[in-house]
């Protein structure tokens, strides 16, 4: 009952991956507890992104994807017997690499393309457009130009309206896919200041290459590796203070301060 | 259960994974879209066997004589005689002919897009080769049959008085006028199976690799030599399926031909600029009309050849075109 | 342009260069020319046994003063390459200007509109058209279309998002499908009519022409559907959408103008289709607008039935015909293209508004 007050937590339990014989992760344990931001990092390569599309489901799209292990959220298993795909994704929303709006929609169409996609019924579609707009800190340069294309809108703000697109669904985890790297430190900034403001209603992991950004944003950062035809896996795992200023292992101590990757 | 915990090394179970559709109209989605897929299958099965219904007494009468023998007799009456051959060789000496013709002028053309026209230029004369390959064969016959044919006849009879010497331009009687020859078949087969050997080519050299191409210029390399060393051979299977494609459609070309031939069952092994030689898909459509019940299943036996032949040079052609595509 | 020659080192070279090209393209066709003039000698004999070799070895010369070995070589290159291309488009113009040229003599807008009863070859031009084959063509590929394209699409979805295992041999048998002889199309479905008993109508004909149009549009549409980002599906499923809300909400608006392009070109593909049509229509002078059963006259089968007339009225009504054919080929054609360009502009004049 206390999931009421604060945000959901999703726990990975033994995750293991495969694309078709290949193994790329090996027995993943990770906890992401409620109102906290999570930082994914590590070399490109080693697994992170594929770890993440297996927090929503996302993985299986894969053709060829195998997995192991758990993913519970709140306590339940979000690939168990009972658990439906459509409901797990909506939970669990998911903000790509490059902004990518959808084309042929308006910016309110943007929006409320979730609940349409998902077969939901619209109630208080304004309403929802502002709040969601709001929350992803973009609602006063669009307010006046909601029926534009959102092809029309900059890099910045296209990917500020797929954070938008995703939080009209209401998730209860936000999963971010490097959603900075196509973009300019100013649209880079703004949307780190938006992170910070939905971790306080919502569980945020975010994969990113950039390790200042992983400082500035996370409460506690994972440390992924993989070598040559060894699986990845979580090399060091904690608050991020210590994970970059304490490492425990050498390898995240070489990593966090450039030496490779 | 007890087993797999003892076994140290925790091995880890794979877990099932939905990978399929979402919901029940997502089930029926993909049940339609998976049906209309293997529909192509059914068609070419449904092809086959409706031909095959018709044509196997045919087949089953007149057995491998049907497509190698030279006779054809199937006035009611009489005994039925009903063999391809002489329309069939017919056919793959127009088509040769066409493609003799055809690939020097879509190379030399899909050349000059790629690799030296200005991007402008370039982008109109692609249009223009694919406006070629829109044209409807019966416009192209009605072409061949009163532009085309005086032109060709002049031609093929300065051919025939210079090179007459020479088995394949040779001619009986020169004294009568060369129409309805394989070459003027292959002429007209040639101006429409250029475009399809044009764009495949264009297609292959537009994908080469440009590295490669302006590495062998920095190297010294001339336009020639770059041609010679790096895009043929870079490129020579793709072109060869182009090609194929190309045979595939001669093969099977039937009105813009029709007029310019000489339906005779007396096989032309070779002589391009003699007046004798049909074509199988001509021969269908020429005979069709005035058929009778036992010839019309003869001509529906014509039509399952002509269509295993081009099935199985197509598949082929697409299966080299498809590989040398994903080769880069 | 002559205020900057300097910021070109390599112009200057140039164009010594190309005043020779231009010389070495004067002398072969003036001599030509002379030639011509002077002995009466045949133009495209003069053209291959004359111009050809002189245009080869003037060509040659200039290479050879400019870059030895390598210029020759790279000349000939060049004069035969140009020599084969302007082959093909004079081939493709001379189509393109005969049926212009003689079919614009019978054009007239009665030829547009009227039928083609009471014709005979002895009637003059005066009368008679091929409107009951504009109609006849229309309605018979209107047909066809209804079935195609859906299916064409279909397919060209499943080639796009299926991972079945033979998803290549779908793609290798559709493309298979694609070069099937239009003639063995037409003896297919007369062979389907004799087990099923059926006549031949309009509907028998637009059945002949579907094995022709379904592969064409697959492929169009296949193409079209490949150039959508695989980001946008993947962003609607992750928004909870199962696959088709995802594909006809998402994808397909998306691919819109790829679409359009895919059934132009498969209408064009079909439009001018001759064989299968004679094979499974009857003719009719007449207009006939019901597909279900009697004769139907189509625009190919109008121009076929003219083609080899010794009468004169009747070839021109071949050529007026096969002008008409053209536009229609043309229209569908140009549309096409137009289509297909606003794919490729699309995202960049949407920025700008």
């Amino acid at each position: 009952m206390s999931n009421l007050v604060t945000a959901s937590t999703l726990s990975a339990e033994n995750i293991s991956v495969w694309f078709g014989e290949r193994q790329v992760l090996e027995d993943v344990n990770l906890v992401f507890p409620g109102n906290k931001v999570t930082a994914l990092i590590g070399p490109s390569g080693c697994g992170k992104s594929t770890f993440l599309r297996t927090l929503n489901r996302m993985h299986e799209l894969i053709p060829g994807a195998g997995l192991a292990g758990s993913v519970l959220l709140d306590g339940n298993d979000i690939y168990g017997p009972d658990a439906d795909v459509v409901d797990v994704r909506i939970n669990v929303g998911m903000v790509f690499q490059k902004p990518n709006p959808f084309p042929t929609m308006s910016i309110r169409e943007n929006i409320l393309s979730g609940l349409k996609l998902s077969g939901r019924k619209i109630q208080n579609a304004d309403e929802l457009v502002e709040t969601s707009l709001r929350r992803a800190s973009i609602w006063n340069e669009v307010k006046d130009r909601l029926n534009d294309q959102a092809l029309a809108l900059s890099g910045g703000q296209q990917q500020r309206l797929c954070i938008a697109r995703s939080l009209a669904m209401n998730p209860k985890v936000l999963l971010m896919d490097e959603p900075c790297s196509a973009l300019d430190p100013g649209s880079t900034r703004r949307i780190e200041e938006t992170i910070g403001e939905l971790s306080e209603s919502m569980t945020i992991v975010i994969v990113t290459h950039n390790m200042q950004q992983a400082q500035r944003v996370s409460d506690q950062t994972a440390f992924f590796l993989a070598d040559e035809n060894i699986p990845g896996g979580v090399v060091e795992f904690g608050r991020t203070e210590d994970v970059f200023n304490n490492p425990v292992d050498t390898r995240t101590n070489d990593y966090v301060n450039g030496h490779f990757g | 259960m007890a087993e797999t915990e003892t076994t140290q090394p925790k091995v880890a179970v794979r877990r099932k994974l939905q990978a399929g559709p979402l919901s029940r109209g997502d089930k029926w989605f993909f049940r339609g879209i998976s049906a209309a897929a293997n529909f192509a299958f059914v068609l070419v099965g449904l092809i086959l066997t409706f031909l095959l219904i018709q044509a196997w007494p045919v087949l089953q009468a007149q057995g491998f004589g049907f497509i190698f023998g030279s006779t054809w007799k199937a006035e009611d009456g009489a005994k039925v005689v009903m063999q391809l051959g002489p329309m069939l060789w017919g056919s793959i000496l127009i088509a040769i002919t066409g493609i003799v013709l055809a690939t020097p002028m879509a190379i030399s053309f899909a050349y000059l897009i790629v690799f030296l026209l200005p991007k402008r230029i370039a982008k109109i004369a692609t249009t223009l080769i694919d406006l070629l390959a829109a044209l409807p064969s019966v416009v192209i016959g009605l072409w061949g049959l009163y532009v085309f044919t005086p032109v060709a006849l002049h031609w093929a009879a300065i051919l025939n008085r210079s090179l007459g010497w020479f088995p394949l331009f040779h001619v009986k009687d020169p004294s009568r006028p060369l129409t309805d020859s394989p070459f003027l078949a292959g002429w007209i087969v040639a101006v429409m199976i250029v475009p399809i050997i044009t764009s495949v080519t264009r297609e292959i050299f537009s994908q080469l690799d440009q590295g490669l191409i302006n590495g062998a210029l920095a190297l010294g390399g001339s336009r020639f030599s770059v041609l010679r060393r790096v895009i043929i051979p870079n490129s020579a299977p793709g072109i060869l399926g182009g090609i194929l494609l190309g045979l595939g459609r001669a093969i099977g070309e039937t009105v813009a031909i029709l007029y310019v031939l000489q339906l005779s069952f007396n096989i032309n092994w070779y002589s391009i600029l003699e007046p004798r030689g049909g074509a199988v898909a001509s021969w269908i459509l020429a005979r069709f009309g005035e058929a009778s019940p036992a010839e019309f299943k003869g001509l529906m036996a014509a039509g399952l050849v002509l269509f295993v032949i081009t099935l199985i040079v197509n598949s082929l052609a697409n299966l080299i075109v498809n590989r040398s595509k994903a080769n880069r | 342009m002559s205020v900057r020659p300097r910021v070109q080192p390599w112009a200057a070279g140039a164009f010594g260069l190309r005043i020779q090209t231009l010389i070495s393209i004067v002398i072969p066709v003036v001599i030509t020319a002379l030639l011509v003039v002077s002995s009466k000698l045949d133009i495209s004999l003069a053209v291959i046994a004359c111009y050809f070799p002189l245009q080869l070895l003037t060509a040659a010369l200039v290479g050879w003063r400019n870059f030895k070995r390598r210029g020759v070589k790279d000349s000939i290159l060049l004069v035969v390459a140009s020599f084969l291309s302007i082959l093909v488009l004079g081939l493709l113009f001379s189509v393109l200007f005969s049926v212009i040229g003689k079919g614009f003599e019978t054009l007239t807008p009665h030829f547009v509109y009227q039928n083609n009863i009471y014709v005979d070859n002895n009637t003059p031009l005066e009368y008679g058209g091929v409107g009951h084959a504009i109609l006849g063509t229309l309605l018979i590929v209107l047909l066809t279309t209804v079935v195609a394209v859906p299916l064409g699409i279909a397919m060209a979805i499943y080639l796009t998002t299926s991972r079945a295992r033979h998803l290549g041999l779908v793609r290798t048998i559709t493309q298979a499908l694609s070069g099937l002889p239009s003639v063995v199309s037409g003896l297919f479905i007369l062979a389907f009519m004799s087990v099923a008993g059926l006549e031949r109508s309009g509907v028998t004909g637009a059945m002949a022409l579907f094995p022709l149009m379904l592969p064409t549009v697959a492929r169009v549409a296949e193409e079209s559907l490949k150039l959508v980002p695989a980001d946008l599906r993947q962003a609607a499923l992750a928004l909870g959408a199962p696959n088709y809300r995802a594909f006809f909400q998402v994808v397909l608006p998306a691919a819109k103008s790829g679409i359009v392009t895919a059934v132009l070109l498969g209408l064009a593909r079909v439009v001018g289709e001759t064989a299968p049509l004679i094979l499974t229509t009857n003719a009719n002078n007449g207009t006939n607008v019901n597909v279900f059963s009697g004769g139907i006259a189509s625009l190919p089968t109008y121009v076929y039935g003219y083609l080899g007339s010794g009468y004169v009225t009747s070839q021109a009504r071949a050529w007026g015909g096969a002008l008409v054919l053209l536009i229609l080929v043309g229209v569908l054609f140009g549309l096409a293209r137009i289509f297909s360009r606003t794919k490729s502009t699309n995202s960049k004049s949407k920025k700008v508004k």
